[in-house]
């Protein structure tokens, strides 16, 4: 694990160094939202700080934390050196790069178009071209996982995959996949506008290409999660994994029923028909086939851990389990959160119910839960295990860690909670001011100034994880147990070929995705064009002169 | 692990589990989105299945702009007032008129003049105004009872003869020619028969009823009203303003009296229907 330690830890401090400005971003949203008085009281700072946040933590965040994450299971469970750290660290500095420029212009006030960049908001190609090269640039980490796990297949012919290898490869196929809607509409549409290249804007085919994207970065961001689920809870807990098998046939499944579902976010578009709005909604229930899967087989691993551990009777074994080990509390509270925000996306992906909360705060809520609450709730746990590993400094305390995850827990329920109530009574998202002497909006203003007091809690759990992992920095260096994978109850020594690699199911993919995109994709170039002049707003000087 | 050779042969369970869930998988979804959900309308019939699948794709006819729903093309008189037409009219034969005239005589009355709130006296009307309402009634560009069927027995000579015979009547309404509109009659009138008459309501868009049908002006194929049967005006306003008669060339009878209460309209009536015209414009 030598040659990885170093690339780790690197994208690591990247990730929770962008993570901890935006929770700061995320709460004075909250504040600025509110009736309370906020510093700094601009909806043109509020705009930028949504992009901010955004990009932050949906491209930074997660990418940074998923290539950190994949280059520590390659070392570890492949046990051998990984190929192409060379590449690895091009990757990362592209990345690195990609981020301060998205950043910067952000910060100048240049590319408030949200994360989403819908166009025909137009912002400077600046960002752009730093959103093209922080997605672009993790293709070297998508291709250096296929690599290794291949070279390792060659290498050992006949042996099963490692699970945890097996599933991060899976990721990085589903984040090649996922990415190509954004990076196709960056380089095909919004850069050659930003640079001046073009006029208008297709923006109807814009917002196609990024519903490629833009459901399947939701379990991008989850997949880490779901790794951890897998391979490392079963050992924290101190036990064995439930079933081999249902791990792989869950990452496939995950890889297969992620992408051909995006249009669930466009039920309310204009430029698509109701069949494949419906044929994608429809899709999309089949994401919780892996997910109960997931479920059932933690449930049943953890079960196996705390009967193990002395639980007796129907539900003992839950009390038996080490609730004090920050792994295994923290999967108990992202599964809590995960089955609250997974109820509220069955409305959102419904074509029907979709109509009642769209465009509402209800939605923020929906995917706060889901990726700040399910899948960053995990990334923590996967910091406080891995921390030692790579750095041999221990954790100080692993009560301050229970405590932090406690805290991000309760305050992303404080958060949300009210925020979907705020959305099923109307409250609109991506505004940044209310007028609260409005009756209709007033009714809102206590469940806001209650996500307001969520914010600060989720502001001091983020402060408190930097505050963990310095001071385990700080620590002197010990000698650590190194990293261990569950092991299943039968491991497997032998697998089909079709679970231990991803040729059938990248076919099977692009065959669903040809039927499912290929027409709603394909209608743009040969029945219609809805190019629209761009709605520039890097050019605010003017608005912001009269305010 | 024999058959698990091939990573793409149907021999091989993985992949043809896999090939055949995802093809039912998508045919069930594709069935229920285009076929059973594309087919279903609110409000609406339920489509087949090529206008379903279609309708799903987002491509049927009523979606853009030049798909936009039209009435059908109505044009509310054939006749137009080319020198033809009035050539035409103005060479009827008034004595072969008479002849014609005697299918008229059981509703319209003895010479023209009728005795029944329902039918219009007919003698001294214009002829051109007896030409295009039989031409309407012919055309079936205005219903009303027989005279659909008693038009249509009659040639466009016919309806020239015939007008120019009630036309040289002097028996029934006040030829347009020598009247003159007076002076005096003011929006400031407080009988609202007279404002109307001769003011008009600028104020709702109606213009005074003396400007096309006299006295004091006339238009083209207006009939004039003074001692006409007041019942007869006043179920023919009522009737432009329902919508029922639509034969008035550019809609202004239409429009005027959908501006009209029921209460102005009975006015407006035996205003004209009593010859209260002229009383008035003597009084003066």
């Amino acid at each position: 694990m030598q040659n990885s330690r170093s690339l780790a830890l690197c994208h690591y401090w990247v990730a929770f160094g962008a993570f901890l400005p935006a929770v700061l971003l995320g709460a004075w949203q909250m504040l600025m939202r509110s009736p309370l008085p906020a510093p700094l009281d601009d909806p043109d700072a509020y705009y930028a700080s949504v992009t901010l946040h955004g990009t932050a933590m949906a491209y930074v965040l997660t990418t940074f934390f998923a290539m950190g994450f994949g280059y520590a299971i390659t070392a570890t469970s492949l046990g051998r050196p990984i190929r192409g750290t060379v590449a690895a660290w091009i990757g990362f500095v592209i990345c690195l790069i990609g981020t301060v420029m998205a950043v910067v212009t952000v910060l100048a006030g240049k590319a408030s178009v949200l994360y989403t960049f819908y166009p025909p908001l137009l912002a400077s190609a600046w960002y752009y071209l730093g959103a093209f090269l922080l997605i672009g640039g993790s293709m070297i980490w998508v291709v250096l996982m296929v690599v290794n796990m291949t070279a390792w297949k060659r290498d050992n012919p006949g042996r099963p995959v490692p699970l945890a290898m097996f599933a991060i490869t899976a990721t990085a196929l589903l984040w090649a996949w996922a990415a190509s809607g954004a990076e196709i509409e960056l380089g095909g549409i919004l850069l050659p506008r930003a640079f001046g290249w073009s006029d208008l804007i297709d923006a109807a085919l814009g917002r196609t290409l990024f519903s490629v994207t833009l459901h399947a970065i939701v379990y991008f961001w989850l997949m880490p999660a779901y790794i951890a689920f897998y391979t490392l809870v079963a050992e924290a807990a101190g036990g064995r994994l439930y079933s081999d098998t249902m791990g792989r046939l869950t990452f496939i499944m995950f890889l297969i029923f992620s992408l051909p579902v995006g249009m669930h976010h466009l039920l309310a578009d204009p430029e698509h028909g109701s069949g494949f709005k419906f044929v994608q909604s429809f899709l999309t229930f089949l994401v919780a086939l892996p997910t109960l899967l997931t479920v059932f087989s933690i449930s049943a691993s953890l079960e196996i851990a705390g009967r193990h551990r002395g639980g007796r009777g129907l539900l003992g074994w839950i009390g038996a389990l080490p609730w004090t080990e920050p792994m295994v509390l923290a999967v108990g509270l992202s599964l809590v959160l995960l089955g609250l925000g997974g109820f509220g996306g069955l409305i959102n992906m419904s074509y029907a119910m979709n109509s009642m909360i769209h465009n509402t705060s209800w939605v923020t809520a929906h995917f706060h839960l889901i990726f700040g609450g399910a899948a960053v709730i995990m990334y923590f746990a996967i910091a406080y295990e891995m921390w030692p590993r790579i750095t041999g400094k221990p954790l100080r305390s692993k009560r301050l860690a229970c405590w932090q995850l406690w805290l991000w827990f309760w305050g992303m329920l404080i958060t949300t909670i009210p925020w979907h109530i705020a959305g099923l009574m109307g409250q609109p998202r991506r505004i940044a001011i209310f007028d609260y002497s409005i009756p209709l909006v007033a009714r809102t203003a206590a469940l806001v100034i209650t996500s307001v007091i969520g914010g600060l809690v989720l502001l001091v759990a983020a402060t408190l994880l930097i505050i963990i992992l310095v001071r385990s920095h700080l620590g002197e260096r010990v000698l650590t147990q190194p990293l261990r994978y569950a092991l299943a109850v039968n491991p497997p020594h032998q697998v089909p070929v079709a679970l231990n690699g991803f040729a059938l199911w990248n076919a099977v993919l692009l065959a669903v995705m040809v039927v499912t995109y290929g027409y709603p994709i394909g209608q743009f170039f040969f029945l219609k064009s809805h190019s629209v002049p761009a709605v520039q707003v890097t050019t605010q000087e003017a608005a912001s002169g009269v305010r | 692990m024999a058959r698990d050779r091939g990573l793409f042969k149907l021999d091989n369970p993985w992949p043809r589990i896999a090939w055949w869930s995802t093809a039912g998988l998508l045919a069930m979804s594709l069935i229920l989105g285009f076929i059973v959900l594309g087919s279903e309308q609110q409000n609406g019939p339920t489509l087949g299945t090529w206008a379903a699948i279609c309708r799903a794709l987002g491509v049927t006819a009523d979606i853009g702009p030049a798909g936009a729903p039209q009435p059908p093309l109505r044009t509310p008189s054939r006749v137009a007032w080319t020198s033809a037409t009035l050539s035409q009219i103005a060479s009827g034969d008034a004595e072969h008129g008479a002849f014609v005239a005697l299918n008229c005589t059981a509703c319209h009355g003895e010479k023209g003049v009728s005795q029944a709130g329902l039918y219009p006296t007919l003698a001294g009307m214009d002829g051109i105004a007896i030409y295009k309402q039989l031409d309407d009634f012919r055309a079936g560009k205005r219903s009303w009872g027989a005279m659909n069927a008693i038009a249509q027995a009659l040639s466009a000579q016919d309806s020239a003869d015939v007008g120019a015979y009630f036309a040289s009547r002097t028996n029934g309404l006040p030829l347009f020619v020598g009247e003159r509109f007076q002076a005096g009659h003011t929006l400031r009138e407080d009988n609202p028969a007279i404002r109307l008459v001769f003011a008009g309501d600028p104020a709702r868009g109606v213009p005074p009823c003396a400007a096309c049908h006299g006295p004091g002006d006339h238009k083209l194929g207006a009939p004039q009203l003074k001692t006409q049967q007041p019942a007869y005006i006043e179920r023919q306003l009522a009737a432009f303003a329902q919508g029922f008669r639509q034969n008035d060339i550019s809609e202004q009878m239409r429009t005027i009296a959908a501006q009209l209460t029921p209460q102005e309209m009975h006015v407006i009536a035996g205003f004209y229907g009593i010859g209260a015209a002229g009383a008035q414009i003597t009084r003066r």
